[in-house]
């Protein structure tokens, strides 16, 4: 362990020589608070802590995965190419030693860096509220929407494969679906799957005069005298005259509503809110029924005159603190510490046989497709044909769900919109991304490393 | 008899884009090093020195065969916390300090922190690096780095200490240090692989050597074995005087067997070049430089066959070629014991030469023992040579090395 240990010092000296970490960590030191006292968002409280969370986090997450990226590659192929591992690898350490030494040297200083990044910026962050001089309503605002952490429920969803496979025997009795699809299983499927798209977009939309009613089951906020919070966004089928959509809402025990006498409160709202954006409805937590049942109804105002859709997954949701910012925002930097170890050893892993252009281009390669793997794997699924579908099943894809997933782990998607990040999803993304995919490339890497011949073949 | 390091039939061949054979660097090497020996591995450049070590260290795996050290494979860390390595360059880490970098060397042995600095400080103290030993050894210059390598090596105090290498760059004080540990740590049971074509090093503290030429030893032995001319005979005196030249002359020629009588000594140098030139009559392959022995035209410009192999006379009677068929064979062969009965001689002088002390003296001493004739040589000419000696000492290596190839070639 001394030796790994040794080696892990070593490293970190190696990658505070390389001017390329200074430079970051003094581009990061003045561009954070210069941030922090530029950006306004959308003129609010709010907005502009969300602005200026959202992008130095993504800035020092950039930065350091880059930096993690170089400095990995360096530490070894430096000292393969100047030929320092000649008297390293010879003295009594094993190279998967050496490797070890290395991967740790590289995580401890984005441990450090990391840890010296996020304090600035939850400083700052802290301090934007005294520092903008914000109105007191806003400051509360900020503080129920923004300086917690809440935890959000989807509305149950109902089955409906009896209703698609009827309305694909409807389909095919009035003779709408072409021979070739009864006939292949593939293209069956594909019918099958819009029918169920094209019924799902029918339960989510709703045209003027019209409503929608949505069933919310186990909502348990932990504080009870607390609000809890209706989040929603509209699509539209036409612009409506202003970008605006005006909606009456009931929500509260909706069932108790057709019994006639409601034992809760129901809570009736009218509004008029911006299209394709975000918006909120802050109702008392005693809407909720005794059995933790929410019932949400939205009636869209005749005066609309298009159609109103809730898209799939942010359409709406009920939203209710379930932790504090402080410790959600620990969570959101653990996430990022994930990514990083992630990225340190791949970036080993591509030293043990590249040299170090190969090797950072490599790299940055996966590192792209990573920050995008999820439209990549719908953009391939969608336009692949039948014959390309199948090889694809077989090459790009099975590599492509071994890239990490960083699109579903943005830390920014969780602290703008105050989700709570649940331990279990860090549990998932460390078991997922260290566990099984850093794990399977710190083998490779091992492996590689061990049979490698370290010295250049001079004759 | 128990060996420390081993080879079976160590062979390495690097092989094209195509996976074909290209190169054979070692060709079925077969090691036997003793304990307590000073072995030299000799080699013109490319003869696969550096290869054999490369394998030995794990640094390089072998085509086919393999290697022992202490018994073991090199990569075992129990086996090699008794090796100490000197790679060819000292590649060191350059935003170390001298005392950071033992330090680190230190560490990967597991050495408790107590020994370590102990030890880290009598090797800097040793390797004369211990007033800048806070400074970053990327600013050492090619010598000092060279001693901080050594000090590396010997810091887990070794068993097997092997060497690529070890004087390039190094002042000649430096070099005899080097040579001075060599044999220290021989009086102390160690075993040293010493892989040099600087000769001299090599003759000074090898017990034994083997010549390595396109991958395969060409010849090894003993040293001395090697290096012993048995069908001549060579005459060992004092001081003598011109008369009693001449009386020895009048009694060897009347046959008198009143002297002592030893074996005469080949040069390493001669024997080496003997070897690897047989080589290249059998055209053996290799994938090193194959040295012609011809010196370009402007170069060999006025430059005279030589009889000597020695520097200092060649330079002495440089302006002199008539005089050099009139030497006798016993002239030569006095000069010979000299050189081979004091060993260290050759680096007092190295010594002397650069503090400029015995710079007159030593081609005086040597004319004086060849031959009278050397007399009518006038002061002017004396100079000459001297200045070229000490330009040969700054410029060390390919220089003096290709005079000294290109003298004994004449000689034969």
């Amino acid at each position: 362990m001394s030796k790994i240990f040794a080696v892990a010092t070593n490293t970190i000296r190696q990658a505070l020589r390389l001017k390329i970490a200074v430079a970051f960590i003094i581009l990061l030191g003045i561009l954070l608070p210069l941030m922090g006292s530029v950006m306004v968002g959308d003129g609010t409280l709010q907005g502009r802590l969300q602005t200026f969370v959202s992008y130095g986090l993504s800035l020092t997450t950039l930065l350091l995965s880059m930096l993690t990226i170089i400095i990995s590659i360096y530490t070894l192929t430096s000292d393969v190419a100047q030929r320092q591992i000649y008297t390293v690898i010879t003295k009594p350490i094993r190279r998967w030693q050496l490797i070890a030494g290395k991967l740790l040297g590289v995580i401890l200083l984005n441990a450090a860096l990391l840890t010296l990044f996020a304090a600035l910026i939850y400083g700052i962050t802290i301090y934007i509220p005294g520092f903008v001089d914000a109105p007191p309503d806003e400051i509360a605002r900020a503080n129920v929407e923004f300086f917690t952490a809440r935890d959000g429920i989807k509305p149950l969803q109902t089955d409906i494969s009896d209703q698609v496979r009827q309305e694909f025997e409807r389909r095919r009795s009035a003779d709408e679906i072409p021979d070739e699809v009864l006939i292949n299983p593939r293209l069956r499927q594909r019918e099958m799957d819009s029918i169920r798209e094209s019924l799902r977009l029918r339960e989510r939309s709703a045209s003027s005069g019209h409503s929608l009613t949505w069933d919310f089951r186990n909502v348990q906020p932990a504080d009870p005298e607390q609000n809890i919070y209706i989040r929603f966004k509209y699509q539209v089928s036409d612009d409506p005259p202003e970008g605006m959509i005006h909606s009456r809402w009931q929500i509260g025990d909706i069932r108790q509503m057709q019994a006639g006498r409601p034992e809760t409160p129901i809570y009736r709202t009218e509004r008029s809110d911006s299209i394709r954006v975000s918006h909120e409805i802050a109702v008392p937590a005693d809407a909720i029924a005794d059995d933790g049942y929410l019932g949400v109804r939205f009636i869209s105002s005749p005066q609309n005159r298009t159609v109103v859709m809730f898209p799939t997954d942010e359409g709406i949701e009920v939203l209710y603190k379930a932790g504090e910012f402080a410790s959600n925002y620990f969570r959101a930097i653990l996430l990022i510490f994930i990514r990083l170890v992630f990225l340190a050893v791949l970036g080993i892993m591509a030293a043990t046989f590249l040299s170090f252009p190969v090797a950072i281009l490599l790299c940055l390669v996966v590192f792209l497709t990573s920050i995008a793997s999820g439209f990549i794997i719908e953009a391939i699924g969608f336009f692949a044909t039948d014959s390309v579908e199948r090889l694809y099943d077989f090459t790009i894809k099975p590599l492509i769900y071994m890239l990490p997933r960083f699109d579903t782990a943005n830390p920014s998607e969780y602290l703008i919109p105050a989700r709570l990040i649940r331990w279990s999803l860090i549990g998932e993304m460390a078991g997922i991304m260290i566990g099984v995919k850093a794990l399977i490339l710190l083998l490779l890497a091992i492996l590689i490393f061990s049979y490698r011949e370290l010295a250049k073949i001079v004759v | 008899m128990d060996y420390v390091i081993e080879t079976f039939g160590l062979t390495k061949s690097f092989s094209d884009m195509w996976g074909r054979e290209k190169v054979l660097a070692v060709d079925s090497l077969d090691l036997r090093i003793k304990k307590n020996e000073v072995f030299g591995l000799l080699g013109p450049n490319g003869s696969g020195k550096t290869t054999t070590i490369k394998m030995l260290l794990g640094l390089l795996n072998p085509t086919a065969g393999n290697s022992l050290i202490l018994g073991g494979r090199s990569s075992d860390p129990k086996i090699s916390s008794h090796v100490g390595f000197l790679p060819e360059e000292s590649y060191l880490y350059r935003y170390l300090s001298a005392r950071e970098t033992l330090d680190f060397y230190g560490r990967l042995f597991a050495l408790p922190a107590k020994v370590r600095k102990a030890r880290i400080e009598a090797l800097l103290d040793m390797v004369g690096l211990k007033a800048v030993a806070n400074r970053a050894v990327g600013t050492f210059s090619k010598g000092m780095a060279r001693r901080i390598g050594l000090a590396q090596a010997l810091i887990n105090d070794p068993e097997v200490l092997i060497l690529d290498e070890p004087t390039t760059g190094l002042d000649p004080l430096g070099t005899r240090q080097i040579k001075d540990v060599i044999l220290k740590l021989k009086e102390r049971g160690k075993t040293i692989l010493l892989c040099s074509h600087l000769l001299a090093d090599v003759e000074d503290v090898c017990d034994r050597i083997a010549i390595l030429y396109g991958g395969r030893i060409q010849s090894q032995g003993e040293v001395q074995q090697l290096l012993r001319q048995a069908d001549k005979r060579q005459i060992t005196t004092g001081p003598v005087t011109e008369e009693t030249l001449e009386k020895i002359k009048q009694i060897i020629a009347a046959d008198s067997s009143e002297f002592e009588v030893s074996s005469p000594m080949e040069k390493l140098e001669t024997f080496f070049i003997k070897t690897v030139s047989d080589a290249q009559k059998q055209q053996r392959k290799t994938s090193g430089a194959i040295n012609s022995a011809k010196i370009g035209d402007f170069l060999a410009a006025g430059a005279v066959p030589q009889k000597q192999d020695n520097i200092l006379d060649k330079l002495v009677s440089k302006s002199k070629p008539k005089s050099k068929q009139e030497e006798t064979a016993e002239t030569q062969k006095t000069k010979d014991t000299k050189e081979t009965t004091q060993q260290p001689e050759p680096d007092r002088e190295l010594l002397g030469r650069l503090t400029h002390k015995d710079k007159e003296a030593e081609p005086d001493q040597v004319t004086k023992k060849t031959n009278a004739r050397r007399e009518k040589q006038s002061e002017p000419e004396k100079k000459e040579p001297n200045k070229d000696i000490l330009q040969q000492l700054t410029n060390p290596g390919d220089k003096t090395k290709q005079r000294k190839d290109k003298d004994s070639e004449s000689n034969e």
